[in-house]
């Protein structure tokens, strides 16, 4: 299984995801016979279909929102890169890769990227702001239904009430950063792939 | 007497003590001291009196001997007490110096007065150690622990507990048998498994003497719980090894085979301690999803079952602390869910003080033993300990974190470390299992103690003492004090779904996935068992919001200022709540009336106040802000008759139990008026009514109660039925059709005069 893997993906690729995103050279192939295994069809893509099939995906409440980053902007298929850079996002920050050189650009899964990826799961309008009716939204699919509108209509407010700062009702990036400074987010957004 | 000698010293002393806190603490000092002085000599008085002649009916007499042993342990307790709030008065002492240390000097001088006077100090017995005082610091300790910190990082401090236990034991030991065999130092006697054991009591990190000092130093959430729970999960490999190495040290030898018993000993005693925890935990659930008649008595089913679990651990020498820890974090969520919220602060304080009465006498009689018990110096071996503890801990700690880091995604630095190796501090555990020592299976045992009661002073001393000072120098991250925001929960559950969902996009089973299958195990199956009615089915957002709103409904009561709500919206919700209200300018007939009705009211209040005994105890505060809502909204009924031409309103909805405590919280939705682009509830008057300014400014007073009260949704009332009179509240029967029913003026309403003195009384009620 792992020999097949690595006869398909070509070396030259694994040079460039490694360069992109990061992951080690085991990780990538690792990654790639999970890739394969999702990808039913056998044409090198993935589909939402294949996403879905996920049984415990399915019963997330961010389900479709997931699986909507991983393609890109109007298409149905994800190639391998593209799967390879969403997740690399939630590699974990190493210890050296924080005293960059500030003229490279920032790694993937840098604290403001980590952070840029959830905003973009709350913005489903892509307006660079979480407005009330989107932050009901997420709070209306983790709550379930037994929750009347009304509540959560005043736990929204309370949300960016707190946190709104310029005043416009709703929340900025900047905003959601501040929020969470004193969360952890490079640990909780990170998983740890197994060497 | 000698009692008669103290007391003319201590009014010597007096003109010496400007104080009045030292002059407090010596009385109080003497006090102890006194009884166990004087005792001695009523005992033999009351037994020559009843023998020989009649003599006259005693009108007052003394007899001590029959309250004795109550009355020491109060003695003892009050002195502790007051030990603790003679330090607080004192403000630069307790800046530098650590409670523990001075109450273990306070011990040493205690027991240095008892063995002036004579008698023998008390030494803190085992029994009582591990029986009555550690329980309630232990239950504390696990009561109250951080989940989410704690199992985010089990794997590092399983491996601390564990494998550094075991590393410090074997080390310390062997190098002290090692040293022993050195010819010259007279220790010969000491042989392998007698230092082995040593080796094993002195290794273990004392969660008592962690909690103590670290609780002062507010070092940051990851290492607390590291060096925390690594303190408490050893204790099994402590039980354990001292066990193995007592029964064999009289045989003499440990074959392969009582390793591989030891090694299974281990798993059992430590897993048997959780599945016991855990079984007494659920109980203790189920149990209080009854208690819903009783509340009273909830907190009693905490204190018990957890002491349960506890003393049938150690029946069966299973581990009695990992026992108490699971009780403790199993039982926790469930009941928070059913018992009431006095009941959770009762609980809260009993705790915290059981906990705390007991760590200050651990330490006074730490002071005292040390002062009484047998001791036997060797400098070689003290020294020798002393300085292999050191070294073990640094080296095992270095050890193990390489070996972790490898694992973690958030690394332990070098500064982690050394801050987990410094706070590795050995305290009264240590002490009373080496007290517990057979003396004719090991004839050292005085030796050991001596050894161990040194390295507990050093610990606790010179590693109490310059923590703070270190974590001040390191710039190592102190404890967040703010609270979680509404903000960091949402986006912190919204990040846990997240993860896990590309965790099962990876196919990684991590720590998510976990979490996120025993969170959905639970709210299936679980809560439905444990949890009373509707809670079961409320999800924890919702439970936290409620928690927030509540607490800081209290917080407003407390300051007692303005409510400040920066756009009126979602604030306060409890029933305690009285917004300050600005009066209207009356004119002097209007303040006849007014006094008039105050009369009145105030008569009438003295019959309506109940009796309080704890059979009437009050109710929820959910149960009560709901029945007082129900007096509002018929206040409100009566008040909005009044004005109903002049109010935009919307219709309440029949609401469920859960919406109907949701209203209780901010109901905005309430007062969405599309009218004004703010959120004050707007009031539309039509100018073309003969209406006075004065009853216009008073329509904005009463109308702000209700927004603020926040229960009050006032309801359009029909012109047609505006007349009708009904006091009765009935819930049910608005229809969602009168919404958003814009009323302008029909009908002018009731003449000017009437309705302000309407207005007046439903206002002063």
């Amino acid at each position: 299984m792992g020999s097949r893997a690595s006869t398909l993906l070509r070396d030259e690729e694994i040079e460039e995801i490694k360069k992109e995103t990061g992951f080690s050279h085991s990780q990538i192939t690792r990654l790639y016979s999970r890739f394969t295994s999702l990808d039913k069809g056998e044409n090198g893509t993935l589909c939402r279909e294949d996403f879905q099939r996920i049984p415990e995906l399915a019963i997330n409440p961010l389900g479709d929102r997931i699986i909507n980053t991983f393609f890109p902007e109007g298409e149905d298929q994800v190639n391998f890169r593209g799967f390879m850079r969403t997740l690399a996002h939630f590699r974990p920050i190493d210890d050296h890769e924080k005293n960059k050189d500030p003229n490279v650009s920032e790694p993937l899964n840098s604290r403001n990227n980590k952070l840029l990826f959830a905003f973009r799961l709350y913005d489903l309008d892509k307006d660079d702001k979480i407005s009330r009716d989107e932050l009901l939204q997420v709070l209306r699919m983790m709550v379930g239904v037994n929750i009347s509108d009304d509540q959560l209509g005043s736990i929204a407010d309370r949300t960016i009430q707190e946190a709104d700062q310029d005043g416009d009702s709703s929340i900025s990036f900047t905003e959601f950063i501040k929020v969470l400074e004193k969360v952890d987010v490079e640990q909780k957004m990170s998983i740890r792939f197994l060497h | 007497m000698p009692v008669r000698d103290f007391l003319r010293t201590s009014s010597k002393l007096s003109p010496f003590q400007p104080r009045y806190e030292h002059l407090l603490l010596l009385v109080c000092v003497l006090g102890t001291v006194l009884p166990l002085g004087v005792d001695c000599n009523t005992s033999a008085d009351n037994h020559q009196n009843n023998g020989t002649q009649k003599k006259s009916f005693p009108v007052l007499s003394f007899d001590y001997l029959h309250v004795r042993l109550p009355f020491e342990i109060a003695l003892w307790i009050l002195l502790a007490s007051l030990m603790k709030l003679g330090f607080h008065l004192i403000p630069r002492l307790s800046n530098i110096v650590p409670e523990s240390c001075l109450l273990i000097v306070v011990g040493l001088l205690v027991g240095g007065l008892i063995k002036v006077v004579g008698e023998a100090p008390p030494v803190l017995d085992s029994k009582v150690f591990f029986l009555c005082l550690l329980p309630p610091i232990i239950l504390d300790a696990g009561y109250f622990l951080p989940i989410r910190a704690f199992s985010e990082n089990t794997g590092t401090i399983l491996m601390f507990a564990v494998i550094g236990t075991l590393w410090n034991s074997f080390f310390m030991g062997g190098m002290l048998y090692a040293v022993c065999q050195i010819p010259g130092t007279g220790l010969e006697n000491v042989g392998l498994l007698p230092s082995l054991l040593f080796g094993s009591i002195i290794s273990a990190v004392d969660p008592v003497a962690v909690l103590a000092v670290f609780e002062e130093i507010h070092i940051n959430e990851l290492l607390h719980i590291l060096v925390f729970g690594e303190s408490l999960l050893n204790d099994a490999v402590t039980v354990v090894l001292y066990h193995l190495f007592e029964e064999y040290a009289g045989v003499g030898s440990v074959t392969f085979m009582d390793v591989l018993l030891g090694v299974i000993c281990f798993l059992v005693v430590s897993l048997g301690g959780v599945f016991m925890g855990i079984l007494y935990g659920l109980i203790a659930a189920f149990t209080s999803r009854f208690t819903s008649h009783t509340r009273v008595i909830e907190p009693l089913f905490v204190f018990l079952y957890s002491y349960m679990a506890y003393l049938s651990a150690e029946v069966f020498h299973l581990s009695g602390i990992m026992a108490l820890i699971a009780c403790g974090v199993v039982m926790r969520p469930y009941v928070e869910a059913n018992i009431s919220h006095k009941s959770h602060t009762t609980i809260k304080y009993f705790m915290k003080m059981w906990s705390s009465v007991s760590e200050t006498l651990i330490f006074i009689f730490l002071g005292v033993s040390t002062v009484a018990g047998p001791h036997q110096w060797n400098w070689i071996f003290v020294g020798c300990t002393l300085l292999f503890c050191l070294v073990s801990r640094v080296l095992g700690v270095i050890g193990l974190t390489s070996i972790i880091n490898k694992f973690r995604i958030v690394k332990l630095t070098t500064k982690d470390q050394f801050i987990i190796a410094y706070g590795g501090l050995r305290g009264a555990i240590a002490f009373s299992l080496g007290f517990l020592l057979d003396k004719g299976h090991f004839p050292m045992r005085d030796m050991f103690l001596t050894a161990i009661i040194t390295v507990i002073f050093f610990t606790v001393f010179v590693q109490g003492m310059t923590i703070r000072p270190l974590v001040e120098l390191l710039a190592v991250k102190k404890k967040q004090e703010t609270k979680r925001s509404i903000n960091e929960e949402i986006h912190t559950q919204f990040l846990d779904h997240l993860l896990t969902g590309i965790e099962d996009v990876c196919g990684h089973y991590g720590h998510h996935h976990w979490k996120d299958k025993l969170s959905r195990f639970n709210k299936k199956y679980i809560k439905k068992c444990l949890i009373a009615g509707e809670r079961s089915k409320e999800p924890q957002l919702i439970a936290f919001y409620h928690k927030m709103e509540m607490k800081q409904a209290i917080e407003l009561v407390e300051s007692g200022g303005i409510p400040k709500i920066p756009s009126a919206v979602s604030t306060v919700s409890m029933q305690n709540i009285k917004p300050k209200r600005a009066l209207p300018q009356l004119s002097k007939g209007k303040e006849e009336e007014i006094r008039n009705i105050l009369r009145s009211n105030l008569q009438r209040t003295r019959q309506r106040l109940r009796s309080y005994n704890r059979h009437t105890l009050m109710a929820d505060p959910y149960e009560d802000a709901w029945n007082q809502m129900l007096i509002r909204r018929q206040k409100a009924r009566q008040l909005e008759k009044r004005m109903t031409n002049y109010l935009t309103v919307p219709a309440n909805h029949p609401d469920s139990p859960t919406m109907m405590r949701s209203r209780l919280s901010s109901d905005p939705q309430g007062y969405s008026l599309k009218l004004n682009s703010g959120n004050v509830p707007a009031i539309v008057v039509d100018p073309a009514t003969p209406q006075s300014p004065e009853s216009m400014k008073l329509l904005d007073e009463s109308s702000k109660p209700g927004e603020e009260d926040q229960g009050i949704v006032m309801r359009a009332k029909l012109p047609e039925s505006s007349r009708t009179d009904d006091n009765v509240f009935t819930p049910g029967e608005d229809s969602p059709k009168e919404q958003r029913l814009i009323r302008c003026l029909s009908d002018p309403g009731p003449p000017p005069e009437e309705e302000k003195d309407d207005e007046y009384q439903a206002f002063l009620n």
